[in-house]
């Protein structure tokens, strides 16, 4: 009989669900839920990811660090040669001159536009009205062949050579399990600005309680991780700016 | 955890019912997963652009509504522009920004309005309240057909008013003046005349939104001729926000009216400029009022002003001059003194739609032409051409064999090209070849010379162009005593036999055929059309400006299909609606028209597909847009034309009329639908079919081919140029039982392993538009039942005995997944120095042979034999080829030997320093010893300068790695000069190694014995398959 009454209950779950309009605040709470829960995902301080990504039969190593105070890092290998790609300490973003394998700063610019949003980790999702951004709930849409909640994220808006300009992306939760995978960034720079730069997520594995996507591919070759550290110990200067080199 | 059960109950419910059988229906995206089109323009003729649209206050920002290739934004003040609209119907009437908010609120209102004979379909009204990011149609047009206007209040953006043109070649309730108040929720109809008059342009007074002004316009268009003009074209004003509306036609002439441009000057609101087409030719022309439309004063009925009204209507002025006028036309016109006098445009692209002026400096003109966007700088006298607008609008497109193929085919306004599939560093401008002027259609190959048929317009003049002598001949048939009028179609139809190479149809209401490439033809048929004399005269068409182009001739031939099995049997189509067919090569025909079951009378025979699969099959389609029909009709016979079944299902959109079909050569269930709205393809015979929208937009699809020896499926479409999907083979294989699998890895062909490698110079590619290639690498295809989101999946390249060769990117889509390999290997360990050596990112190609592609999925593992080939234009022998296979080896080995020595000195350096900054007795050994290891490693690597212009003398890494890369890379034989170089490295190379080895025995072993003698560990070094080992 209980059985009978639970099945009762499913069936008119079913039979109402698909009429009841899924709101962003759902679909981002049954994400959380399914990730580790929000509680956990606010306790993160901090990921060192370790992965490498194959270019042409070349395997380069690469290491991300994000923090939850907007400091990031990201290193990659070649022929032994450790170089930051970029860095960020919440004050300074900086990058490597490939020529001269020399640290420079960045331009005024992005560097402002890194500090206006650099609350993204874990999530920009995570309290995002706190953060001052703003999530619309579009629909469903079919992205890599399957279903999905289509979320727009409005971030603030940044400065692009001398205008402002808004920041927005677009996130596809698969409608069957509430995780993220394609996120499109409307590029406010550059010839393509305007466009769309699509990401795509995948083979997520659980750390620490936590799942995290071990696949982020950006076109071609995927970022594949190997191992992530949660809350790693980095010490502050690690992010800065190396003045002398 | 609550979230993953809900989903399991519905599986486990919802399968009840069906069982395990149920069919798995794939639709879209959800089948094709990631097999993408590809666009290869071209863009260096552009196509025809129906209206300009500039943001009121950022001059970075312009729109471009185009006729048939949807809307393109320039951020850059118009350098390059980028679409925005590739979900929805490409053919656009208007593009306006909400003054109170231009950044987010952008309308669409589709469907060209410039009604030419060729024109495409709108499908309704869209708006963008995210700067177009994504659009939303808003109910209420969707039967609009075509839509001039939108304007929205400045002062209050919910109060907009739309002008619909509406439907072409049909009556329609659908026109008029709509006003909404609330933004676009709800619409009332504020001016209707009748449902042949529509709205040619409604504009708003700058200064008051109360005052509005209309241009109402009689029109319609038919198969064989076209009218505009009537009593009910007129020109109203609304001084009460539309609610009533009254004629402003004091001074204009008596009669009927045509289609009239109306502007209003935005820096005086009582300044508007007209322009008339008239039943009195001296009072066509430019009107003008200087009284808000009170009464008007004729001033100008030059060439430039009357010319073609249903085709240039458009009047723009100066924001900042009212005295500062532009003129659409054939070349565009311009008046600096408020419209008495008027200059032609500099040159461009002729037939000018719309033009915008910069918003703070009116020297800078934007030009809308039938070949693109246009740029002055200087205040109209000179422009130059938007490079990256690849808008190019074919009518037809054919292919040939060459390795690339090449894609020939002929544009509205625009002549006749061919050009690559594929080209070094992108299909460019620069890689089309013009093969014929004016208004091109059909271009075909000869089959076995390298002879191109190209024709312009009504077959008034066919080309045989004799591409290595550059010689042309003018071939069309020509009337004969006792022949009556030839009539051909616009578009004129031609074929080249698939069993004759020499024979050549062409066709007017006869079929002609010629054996000798158009030098002599003979009729083979009695007029196959209806021949409705009703139909035949254009000499009136037009309406109140004849307008007898030849564009409208009808009961004509379009389509000759002869067998590809039997060279006997010829199926013709016509304009009219007739399909015959003869089996003895035109001895006799039969008129199969009436076995036609569902297909209204006089429907036009677009395209018929003579089958290779049987001599009695052919499909054919019908087109009856052009009597006011959208629906799509597709027809298939297996007896001859004695009956036939529509292949029609319910997934394709009511209004995507049809226009050409492709069967596939192998699998006869598998068919390729053109439609006004795009792509769909079918993989059980047309029971169901699915919208190919993967890098395609809905565009209207003239014309479509495959190639045989690559699977491709090549596009001519009119508006966005040619697309191609690479090879649909995996199409073929799609059935139940592969859907039903978790992972099915797609049958391939072995893949050849190009060895080309020429240069692909870049200049211009910032601003112009490169088409992208097909890839050269090996396609791995598979498909997944599902998404892979969760868990590790892995996809790599193993030999034969499973060793990894290298990994690569899975797809984790449902549906088709496509992945390519290069055919590399991995790169070698390079010895670690101050800066890179650049020969080290070489990765060797794999020899020919058989390997093994693994993907491993969770626990599962599924695997599938790939087969690489050398390229059979190689210019080596087998044997050189090995010879440098295995020199290759040597270097990458030698490399890494080299990478493995100077590993150990560094940890050994790296010992004697830390012993140094111990200090004391042992420091000293280490020193000499550090001091050793340094010398020699100077020698070994670079240790000073950067990768650019401050570079040290490269050292003996540099040199390896340079050598190595060049063995590995190239596609020649190993040379004595790469071999005496050899040489030299290996034995630079054991000179260092047994500089090492002294240094070990010398001081190292005293080192080490210091070392051990204090109480301190030795350095640790890895073994060498640990060091060199990839992960």
């Amino acid at each position: 009989m209980k059985t009978l009454k639970n099945l009762f209950v499913v069936l008119t779950l079913l039979a109402v669900a698909p009429m009841t309009a899924q709101t962003a605040d759902e679909i981002l709470s049954n994400y959380f839920e399914n990730t580790g829960g929000e509680a956990a995902w606010n306790a993160l301080e901090g990921a060192k990811m370790i992965g490498s990504v194959n270019a042409q039969g070349m395997e380069i190593p690469v290491e991300m660090y994000q923090m939850k105070d907007g400091k990031q890092l990201l290193k990659i290998n070649i022929q032994g040669q450790e170089m930051t790609q970029y860095s960020f300490d919440g004050d300074t973003m900086w990058t490597t001159n490939f020529m001269t394998m020399l640290p420079e700063k960045s331009d005024a610019e992005t560097t402002e536009n890194m500090k206006i949003n650099n609350q993204d980790f874990p999530s920009p999702f995570l309290n995002y009205k706190e953060k001052g951004y703003t999530v619309e709930y579009l629909g469903k849409e079919t992205k890599e062949g399957t279903e999905t909640f289509k979320l727009k994220l409005t971030q603030k808006p940044v400065m692009v050579d001398g205008k402002e300009e808004p920041t927005v992306s677009f996130h596809y939760f698969e409608t069957e399990n509430y995780v993220p995978i394609v996120v499109e960034t409307t590029m406010n720079m550059g010839p393509a600005k305007g466009q769309m730069s699509t990401s795509g997520y995948s083979d997520y594995q659980e750390v620490g309680g936590l799942y995290f996507p071990f696949s982020i591919s950006q076109g071609g070759q995927p970022i594949v991780m190997k191992e992530i550290i949660l809350n790693p110990e980095v010490d502050a200067a690690f992010f800065a700016f190396p003045e002398e080199k | 955890m609550k979230r993953i059960l809900l989903p399991l109950l519905v599986t486990l419910i919802f399968s009840f019912p069906g069982n395990a059988q149920e069919e798995i229906s794939l639709k879209g995206k959800e089948l094709f997963g990631d097999m993408r089109a590809r666009q290869i323009g071209p863009a260096l003729m552009s196509g025809r652009i129906n209206d300009l649209e500039s943001h009121p206050t950022n001059p970075r920002i312009l729109y471009a509504g185009t006729a048939g290739g949807g809307v393109w934004r320039s951020n850059d003040g118009g350098a390059i522009f980028a679409p925005i609209f590739d979900k929805h119907v490409q053919s656009i009437g208007v593009v306006t920004l909400d003054p109170t908010n231009p950044d987010q609120n952008i309308w669409v209102g589709t469907g060209e309005t410039w009604t030419r004979n060729s024109v495409s379909i709108g499908d309704g009204l869209f708006r963008s309240t995210d700067g177009g990011s994504n659009f939303k149609e808003v109910p209420g047009f969707e039967n609009s057909e075509r839509i001039t206007s939108i304007v929205i209040n400045p002062e209050n953006n919910q109060e907009i008013y739309v002008g619909v043109l509406g439907a072409l070649w049909a009556d329609s309730q659908d026109r008029g003046v709509y006003k909404t108040t609330d933004g676009g929720s709800s619409w009332s109809k504020v001016l209707y005349i009748g449902p042949s008059t529509g709205v040619s342009d409604v504009i708003m007074d700058p200064e008051n939104p109360n005052i509005l002004y209309a241009s109402m316009w009689e029109f319609r268009r038919s198969g064989w001729g076209f009218n505009s003009g009537g009593s009910s074209s007129a020109l109203y004003k609304s001084e009460d926000a539309g609610a009533t509306w009254n004629k402003i036609h004091e001074g204009f002439p008596e009669g009927k009216l045509g289609r009239i441009a109306v502007a209003v000057a935005p820096s005086d609101a009582s300044i508007l400029y007209a322009v008339l087409e008239t039943e009195e030719k001296s009072k066509n022309g430019l009107w003008k009022s200087t009284n808000a439309g009170a009464s008007w004063e004729h001033l100008n009925n030059d060439f430039g002003l009357v010319v073609r009204p249903f085709y240039f209507s458009r009047i723009v002025i100066d924001p900042k001059n009212p005295e500062v006028v532009l003129k659409g036309g054939l070349n565009g016109s311009i008046s600096r003194d408020g419209g008495k006098t008027f200059k032609d445009l500099g040159n461009m692209h002729s037939d000018i739609h719309d033009f915008a002026f910069h918003v703070k400096d009116s020297d800078v003109i934007f030009s809308g032409t039938d070949g693109g966007v246009y740029r002055s700088w200087n205040g109209g006298s000179t422009f130059e051409i938007v490079e990256n607008l690849p808008l190019s609008q074919f009518y037809h497109i054919s292919v040939d064999n060459k390795e690339p193929y090449n894609v020939y085919g002929g544009l509205q306004d625009n002549g006749s090209w061919y050009g690559p599939s594929s080209s070094p560093g992108g299909v460019n401008a620069r890689d089309w070849n013009s093969v014929g002027y004016g208004d091109g259609f059909r271009v075909l190959k000869h089959p076995t010379k390298n002879i191109v048929y190209s024709e312009m317009q009504g077959a008034e003049n066919v080309w045989r162009y004799d591409v290595d002598r550059n010689r042309t001949k003018t071939i069309q048939p020509l009337p004969k005593k006792g022949d009556p009028e030839l009539r051909f179609n616009w578009n004129a139809p031609m074929a080249v036999s698939q069993h004759q190479p020499d024979r050549f149809y062409m066709a007017s209401q006869f079929l002609h055929v010629s054996e000798d490439m158009g030098d002599n033809w003979k009729i083979i048929s009695p007029d196959l059309t209806t021949n409705d004399k009703t139909k035949q005269d254009q000499s009136k068409s037009g309406g109140l400006s004849v307008d007898n182009s030849g564009a409208e001739n009808h009961t004509t031939i379009f389509t000759i299909a002869e067998s590809p099995l039997d060279e006997n049997i010829i199926w013709v189509g016509t304009d009219d609606g007739n399909i015959q067919i003869t089996t003895d090569a035109g001895k006799s025909w039969s008129n199969v028209t009436d076995n036609l079951t569902g297909i209204p009378a006089n429907t036009w025979v677009y395209h018929i597909e003579a089958s290779v699969h049987s001599k009695a099959t052919a499909y054919a389609v019908f087109d009856g847009h052009t009597m006011g029909n959208m629906k799509p009709y597709a027809m298939k016979t297996t007896d001859y034309g004695k009956t036939w079944t529509s292949i029609i299902s319910k997934d394709i959109q009511e209004n995507a009329f049809v226009r050409n079909i492709q069967e596939d050569y192998v699998n006869e269930d598998l068919l390729f639908l053109g439609t006004e709205m795009g792509l769909y393809v079918t993989i059980n015979g047309g029971k169901g079919w699915s919208h190919f929208t993967n890098n395609m937009p809905p565009v209207a699809v003239h014309f479509i081919d495959m190639q045989k020896q690559t699977n491709d499926i090549v596009m001519g479409t009119h508006g966005r140029g040619v697309i191609i999907i690479d090879d649909i083979s995996p199409l073929r294989e799609l059935n139940q039982e592969v859907l039903a699998k978790k992972v099915h890895f797609f049958k391939n062909k072995p893949f050849t392993m190009p060895e080309e490698s020429g240069f692909a110079g870049s200049f211009g590619a910032e601003t112009q538009f490169v088409g992208q290639n097909k890839s050269s690498a090996a396609r791995i295809v598979y498909y997944l039942k599902k998404r892979h989101t969760f868990g590790k999946m892995t996809l790599e390249i193993q030999d034969m005995d499973g060793n990894k060769i290298t990994s690569l990117g899975p797809g984790k889509s449902k549906g088709i997944n496509i992945v390519n390999w290069g055919f590399n290997t991995s790169n070698p360990k390079m010895a670690a120095a101050k800066t890179l050596s650049f020969g080290g990112f070489t990765s060797p190609r794999v020899p020919q042979g058989q390997y093994k592609v693994v993907l491993k999925k969770g626990k599962q593992t599924y695997a599938h034999i790939i087969e690489t080939k050398y390229d059979r234009k190689s210019l080596t022998t087998l044997d050189e080829r090995k010879e440098q296979e295995a020199l290759t080896q040597t270097m990458f080995s030698m490399v890494e030997d080299l990478a493995f020595l100077v590993y150990e000195i560094g940890q050994i350096q790296s010992k004697a320093k830390e012993v140094i900054d111990m200090g004391g007795k042992p420091a000293k050994q280490a020193q000499k010893t550090w001091d050793a290891l340094e010398a020699l490693r100077t020698d070994l690597v670079v240790t000073t300068g950067d990768n650019y212009v401050a570079s040290a003398e490269p050292e003996l890494r540099e040199r390896m790695g340079e050598l190595y890369s060049n063995i590995a890379t190239n596609y020649d034989r190993v040379d004595g000069s790469l071999k005496s170089n050899f040489e030299l490295i290996s034995e630079e190379f054991t000179t260092e190694k047994t500089r090492f080895a002294k240094i070990m025995d010398k001081q190292v072993k005293k080192f080490y014995k210091t070392l051990n003698g204090n109480d301190i560990s030795l350095p640790v070094i890895k073994a060498k398959e640990v060091f060199l080992a990839k992960d």
